[in-house]
């Protein structure tokens, strides 16, 4: 290791230097889903005693490991298949996070680790030792993945290209090790070979260049051969085979898209806007694209929708449109240009470890939103930064904080930064997808705070520098140690930033990147007339969960009769208050026009104003500089006016928002005055429109006039001569589309004094849906019309039920029959003229959930299942199983939960399986402090299965299994168990026995509370403080013990150690044990030791009944244990992957 | 005066029955035949007349005058004419016993009564035949002295026409209930002949949904626009030129109109083109190796 560069240089977790690998699949069968192939690895050992290779693997069937042309020993080993013992009745989720924790890091590339270990033949061992180069081949076969690659293979008649079968790898994060042996890691970089063979119809798209495609001898078959030159990590190779239609790119001949056969159309019209992007980027990092090519591919059932490798992306298809949808051009082109920014930053620059990922994700995010700022507009991009922010507050506020760069010191559990989440934040497999999503927010976040510090201009030559050093690095073919260059460290970058822009960003970084939470802020303000002084009082919140403290500077904006001045505000402990002189001194001048912030002077009613104060509206933090949740009070004519007058659209949001609570004819003046600006940013105006309706609905006993909104949409888009019909539809307009379209959405919203909807309000969006007309349109109208249908939805209330009537026909209200008449027109419809993207189809089945959960017509999930069928169009899915989902919580049906989870296990395309526990977890049938008939034992163990074992194949799955668990059940035991049988529990990092704090409050008798709500207690302190509290008395002092090593040591291996194949197994879907089948020398010795560990796993099932009747004579027991360990072969000595090893980082020691 | 206005009053009874020109010709003949007698009675010095004797003299005079064209008729014919000639009407007075010689002396008596022309009635109009469509015009072939073509309809076709209805009210309405009664009809039709899904388990019929069929391959259907959505596509193309206005007025926040652009670059790259010949041929010939093509494989050495 190259210890000379000090902190700058990167590390090896490894003893050894991959620098080349090839990858040959050569045969991949679309009807059994299966891959044949060998990868052959080149390494440079770099230290001498190297007799072990690690390398990850997953599914793969391994048949035979060569080194040098030698057979060599292997075993294969991977912890995370089951991640607790298949025996353990523990069903704790804290248990399980940190058994997942551990198994994921046993098999770590980053820590050195592998679930394949290759024994180095006794032979080499002098090669070795001279540090010479060992090839690596091995090969392997796939048989029907269920991650890492994904088949798509329609089942009708005709060949697999004419069917449109594909194949493509797909996965979260670091996840190339379920479809070839690697070295999975961001960090290991080496130039790569790679072919495939395939029918001669299909074409294989991969990474780098294609340098030649070649038939096979029978003509039958073709050979794509791919060199790519650029050092890259495994992680970013990728894979896509179909009967693709090429599209070589009209601007740029270097760039080549490829879709599903029939789409080209689309396919043509979707990416003629890509090169401008390229040239955005190009420009803006004066660097030139790193790859000499790039690849972009649109498959069906897609992992996530757009995901990056090394010189291609790979898109899902649904992205692809004609020129006739305005609403999903935006969606794929910001899809497009995400995409392309990771090929800088993620593909062609990589990481050192997974706490620098925020560096990679921020910089692609940031100037991802740089190139939004100049294709839709500081307004569009400035509304996004909210957005983003909003959400990144309310999810730290709700979950207890994202940490960006995480370090673990030691791994002590006490050391743990984000003991507030129910996973572990040390690997990216144990992540959340929620928590992921929302650290990629931050993290461009804050680049953005970064950048606010130094300027853009340095924020651009920082990026610049990072990749022109890593261009230079990339060309140094042959010195391999030159390539960590192109791995980016939290440290490297932020010397970069010192060293270009010569200020130090440390107390930014430290708040915002080394410390998780955010800032909440309440802000209130009295003008002293006499002082003519704005006293500011602003407060903070640094005691929930999720937020911290902030000190430093703070912007805030007073516009004042004379104009619009910043003040900088030094947030400190103890300051709350905040003296700011005014400088308009006099009375208002009537005839004077009013200097806003952009230099803009305009004319105010100023009758509406504090006739003592100058004060017009003030503004905190209003350039976002700030990761905050802002609540300021001023009155409600203040907010008026800085809606009306305020530029920023960010200004007007909030104002709006606000006005919400002063439900007054000066807000309705004012929002009305706001939709009627056509100068004013739509989504204000839309967002002016939701607020209208609620304020509507407070007045709505003095409202007077036609209900909100509709004399202004008559005026804007009906006809003049008839002004109960719509115009035939024009969408050239963009802004006047969205208003028309949002506009319905919005009336439907509002409510009579019978808390109904208004019948005018329906019958008039009743009427817009009849006179709609698009024959003249350039465009199509399925959004518009499928937001009629919401439209339709929202005007529904609640049924008035006379004692529990059942819904038939007969007792239908009459606007109900109205509404489900043109829903049933427009669903038929559908089946006959179906929309892009089946929009309505999936408005149609929302709006009929909404109609059942009211009560007017019988809640039945028959059709939702019946849309939520594999075959359907997945939007449509999804909106069906939303409604299964919700149907589940409202009508406790055990038999549709069910049914989800049997869907979760067993549908073929992954995004759904996802998505159903996303929404299981968004909107649950109960929650771990609710009573519910569906909480009961059977399902605590359906559920622990599922996340055991049941998802090994796919992280994101696996995590949202424990999300799921999470908001079912809690962190301790689930209430619904009975009280479990095993008194004592190890806390491990500790390496102390406790008894289980499940059944603390029975034996402990200061603490009296009835078993349930003790329960409740264990989850809301957490496990750790229940630890602790009872530590005193529950603690058994193991030190004194003279069995405790061996004690502690048996129960550590049963948490960390790999649970191995051909070890007994009921789940029928975890029947892959690559190993148990693996023809060669080591599978005999491999099968004995199984049979060895069987016979150690039923005696250990034994003892614990045993354990049951005697309860205190353990020490005993695990002596007896510990002997019998010694004794079996496998656990200790003969096995390479023996628990010690996996526990040692390396094996060089 | 007097037995003018009675006879007035006559005709315009008269008038009442009468309906066809001819009758009103015949009726107006009479009036100033009656205008005449009456004059002429005055003349004699009557002051007044039964309405009876006016009828009888201007029936008599009628029957005079209608003898004279009569025989002068049968004067000009016997001697081979068709129009009669002044000499045919002497030998007519003169064969009726009258003097012809007193004729100018009684013209240019002194009393005489100037009896103002009769109103002249319009000729009637003979209705026009039905007229459809253009006649044809003469070939050259045929002399153009040659009677036109009858009326298109009456040998090619006749085209019918309903007045267009030009109140846009109306016309939406109708549009609208047309498209819906279509579309309902379509879609109960094919509710009834396939299989169906129904949100109220009591009753299968009021609103039935054609049941949720899976596709083989989803996507297509969802993506590609539908026959009807490329029809009007194509239709909306044509008219494009009027919409050109309103895109150049349009605020191109979002630049979802592709066509900007793709403009601008395609006059790039045209001058690109001009500028040298060179870049021309490499724009015909784009080498991107998925275009290459497939090679063969390398004949075994073995065999």
């Amino acid at each position: 290791m190259n210890r000379k560069k000090g902190d700058k240089g990167f590390e090896s977790p490894r003893p050894y230097k991959l620098t080349h690998q090839v990858v040959c699949i050569n045969n991949i069968n679309f009807q059994r889903k299966s891959v044949v192939g060998y990868v052959e690895l080149t390494i440079f050992p770099t230290v001498a005693n190297l007799n072990r290779i690690k390398l990850n693997s997953k599914q793969c069937r391994i048949y035979r490991v060569r080194v040098n042309d030698l057979e060599a020993a292997f075993i294969y080993n991977d912890p995370t298949l089951e991640v607790c013992h298949h025996e353990s009745k523990q069903r704790n989720l804290n248990y399980f996070s940190n058994a997942y924790a551990a198994a994921v890091s046993a098999v770590d590339p980053d820590a050195g680790n592998g679930e394949l270990c290759i024994k180095v033949p006794s032979e080499l061992w002098k090669h070795v030792d001279e540090l010479k180069v060992l090839k690596v081949h091995i090969n392997f076969s796939l048989d029907q993945p269920k991650g890492g690659l994904h088949f798509v293979v329609p089942n009708m008649e005709g060949s697999m290209a004419e069917r449109g079968a594909h194949v493509f790898s797909c996965g979260y994060q670091n996840s190339t090790r379920f479809w070839f042996p690697c070295v999975d890691s961001h960090s290991e970089l080496c130039t790569w070979k790679l072919e495939y063979t395939v029918d001669a119809a299909m074409v294989a798209v991969s990474n780098g260049d294609l340098v030649e495609t070649v038939y096979t001898h029978d003509m039958r078959k073709k050979t794509f051969h791919y060199m790519l030159t650029i050092p890259t990590a495994a992680s970013n190779i990728s894979l896509a085979i179909g009967p693709f239609e090429i599209l070589v790119d009209p601007y740029m001949h270097e760039v080549t898209h490829f879709c599903l056969p029939q789409l080209l159309p689309l396919l043509k019209h979707t990416t003629s806007y890509l090169h401008e992007v390229f040239e955005f980027y190009e420009e803006i990092l004066t660097c030139r694209y790193p790859y000499s090519c790039f690849k972009t591919v649109f498959i069906d059932e897609a992992y996530v929708e757009v995901a990056a490798y090394a010189s291609m992306s790979i898109f899902s298809t649904n992205l692809l449109h004609s020129a006739m949808i305005i609403d999903e051009t935006p969606l794929t082109r910001r899809c497009l240009a995400q995409a392309l920014a990771q090929q800088f930053f993620g593909c062609f620059i990589s990481r050192m470890s997974w706490s620098d990922e925020w560096v990679l994700k921020g910089i692609s995010g940031y100037i991802y939103g740089l190139w939004m700022k100049k294709t839709f507009g500081v307004n569009e991009y400035r509304h996004w930064i909210k957005q983003e922010l909003d959400q990144i507050v309310a999810y730290e506020l709700k979950t207890g904080g994202v940490l960006l760069h995480p370090i673990f010191g030691g791994g002590k559990e006490k050391d743990n930064p984000a003991s507030h989440l129910h996973f572990s934040i040390k690997h990216p497999h144990t992540l959340s997808w929620e928590y992921y999503t929302m650290f990629q927010c931050k993290a461009h976040l804050v680049m953005r705070l970064i950048e606010n510090r130094i300027s853009m201009e340095f924020m651009l030559q920082v990026f610049n520098k990072l990749l022109s050093l890593a261009s230079t690095a990339s060309s140094q073919k042959f010195q391999s140690h030159m390539w960590s260059q192109m791995l980016v460290s939290t440290s490297g970058f932020l010397k970069s930033i010192s060293n270009v822009s010569g200020k130090d960003i440390q107390p930014l970084i430290k708040q915002w990147v080394d410390q998780s939470g955010v800032v909440k802020f309440y802000g209130s303000f009295a003008f002293n007339r006499k002082r003519n002084v704005l006293e500011l009082e602003i407060k903070q919140d640094y005691t929930s969960p999720g937020t911290q403290k902030y000190v430093g500077p703070l912007k805030v904006t007073v516009q004042e009769l004379d104009g619009s001045f910043n003040h900088t505000l030094q947030i400190e402990e103890n300051s709350l208050k905040h003296d700011i002189p005014c400088h308009s001194k006099s009375r208002r001048n009537k005839k004077k026009k009013i200097p806003l912030m952009n230099g803009e002077e305009v004319d105010m009613d100023l009758s509406a104003m504090d006739a003592d104060s100058p004060l017009l509206w003030i503004r905190i933090d209003p350039d976002m500089s700030v990761l905050r949740k802002v609540e300021f009070e001023q009155s409600d004519f203040m907010w008026q006016y800085q809606l009306r007058y305020e530029r920023d659209v960010v200004a007007q949001e909030e104002a709006i928002l606000a006005l919400e609570k002063f439900p007054t004819p000066a807000s309705r003046l004012a929002l009305t005055d706001i939709l009627e600006q056509e100068q004013c940013f739509y989504r204000v105006r839309m967002l002016a429109c939701f607020c209208l309706a609620k304020i509507a609905n407070s007045m709505v006993s003095t409202w007077t006039g036609p209900p909100a909104m509709k004399s202004l949409f008559t005026r804007m888009f009906c006809c003049k001569t008839c002004p109960n019909i719509v115009k035939t539809n024009n969408f050239m307009n963009f802004q006047s589309y969205f208003l028309q379209k949002t506009m319905p959405v919005a009336m439907a919203l509002l409510r009579d004094v019978h808390n109904l909807c208004p019948k005018e309000v329906l019958m008039f969006i009743l009427d817009l849906i009849k006179y709609n007309d698009n024959r003249k349109n350039k465009f199509s109208d399925n959004y518009y019309r499928a937001e009629l249908i919401d439209a339709l939805a929202n005007s529904v209330t609640p049924a008035v039920s006379v004692n529990n009537e059942v819904r038939t026909l007969d007792n239908l209200n009459p606007d109900v029959r109205l509404i489900l008449e043109e829903i049933t027109r427009f669903l038929n419809m559908e089946k006959l003229l179906p929309s892009y993207r089946h929009t309505i189809t999936v408005s149609c089945l929302k709006a009929i959930r909404v109609l059942q959960k009211n009560g007017h017509v019988p809640s039945d999930p028959a059709l939702f299942k019946s849309y939520a069928e594999y075959g359907h169009f997945i939007d449509v899915r999804i909106a069906a199983l939303e409604a299964v989902v919700d149907y589940t919580k409202v009508d406790r049906s055990y038999e549709e939960l069910q049914w989800l989870l049997t869907m979760v296990q067993n549908d073929p395309v992954p995004y759904i399986r996802h998505k159903i526990l996303d929404m299981l977890t968004k909107n649950p049938p109960f929650t771990k402090n609710m009573e519910s008939p569906l909480c009961n034992e059977a399902l605590v163990d359906q559920l622990w299965k599922l996340m055991n074992s049941g998802t090994s194949h796919d992280w994101r799955l696996r995590c949202g299994a424990v999300d799921l668990y999470f908001t079912l059940f809690g962190l301790s035991r689930p209430s619904c168990l009975p009280l479990p049988e095993l008194g004592l529990v190890l806390n491990l990092k500790e390496k102390k026995a406790v008894l289980n704090p499940t059944i603390i409050p029975e034996s402990v008798a200061n603490n009296q509370e009835p078993v349930n709500s003790t329960n409740n207690h264990g989850q809301s302190v957490g496990f750790q403080n229940t630890f602790s509290n009872s530590q005193e008395e529950e603690e058994i002092d193991m030190d004194t013990v003279h069995d405790s090593q061996a004690f502690i040591y048996h129960h550590l291996n049963m948490l960390e150690r790999p649970s191995t194949p051909g070890k007994e197994q009921s789940s029928g879907e975890m029947n892959m044990h690559p190993v148990s089948a693996a023809p060669l020398s080591v599978f005999s010795k491999e099968s004995n030791s199984s049979k060895h560990s069987d016979h150690h796993h039923h005696h250990h099932h034994e003892h614990k009944k045993k354990k049951k009747k005697h309860k205190h004579k353990h020490k005993h027991k695990h002596k007896h244990d510990s002997k019998e360990k010694e004794k079996d072969p496998f656990a200790f000595s003969n096995s390479p992957a023996s628990a010690r090893s996996i526990r040692s980082p390396s094996l060089s020691d | 005066m007097a037995d003018t206005a009675s006879a007035g009053s006559g005709t315009r009874s008269g008038s009442k029955h009468a309906s066809t020109p001819a009758d009103n010709y015949y009726l107006a003949r009479r009036r100033t035949l009656q205008v005449v007698v009456s004059s002429l009675l005055t003349e004699a010095g009557f002051e007044s007349a039964e309405k009876a004797a006016v009828e009888t003299l201007t029936e008599m005079l009628q029957s005079y005058i209608s003898e004279i064209g009569r025989s002068a008729k049968s004067y000009c014919e016997h001697t081979a004419r068709t129009q009669p000639t002044l000499s045919d009407i002497v030998v007519t007075l003169v064969e009726m016993g009258f003097n012809v010689e007193t004729l100018p002396a009684y013209a240019k008596r002194s009393q005489r009564m100037v009896i103002t022309a009769p109103p002249v009635t319009n000729q009637p109009v003979t209705p026009k035949a039905l007229t459809a469509g253009q006649n044809k015009p003469h070939p050259p072939h045929i002399p153009g002295h040659f009677p036109e073509f009858p009326d298109p309809h009456t040998y090619i076709k006749t085209p019918t026409y309903r007045e267009p209805v030009s109140d846009y009210q109306v016309l939406r309405e109708k549009a609208a209930s047309q498209r819906r009664d279509v579309e309902r009809a379509l879609t109960r039709f094919m509710a009834k002949t396939g299989e169906t899904q129904s949100l109220f388990k009591d009753d299968v019929s009021t609103f039935p949904l054609i049941a949720a069929r899976p596709f083989t391959v989803p996507y297509l259907t969802a993506l590609l626009p539908s026959e009807l959505e490329m029809q009007q596509m194509e239709e909306t193309d044509s008219s494009e030129q009027d919409d050109q206005t309103d895109t150049e007025n349009l605020p191109l926040h979002m630049s979802t109109d592709d066509s900007g652009p793709e403009k601008e670059n395609a006059s790039v790259l045209q001058q690109n083109t001009s500028l040298s010949g060179s870049r021309n041929g490499e724009e015909n010939v784009i080498d991107n190796p998925y275009l290459r093509p497939v090679k063969k494989p390398k004949i075994r050495r073995k065999k």
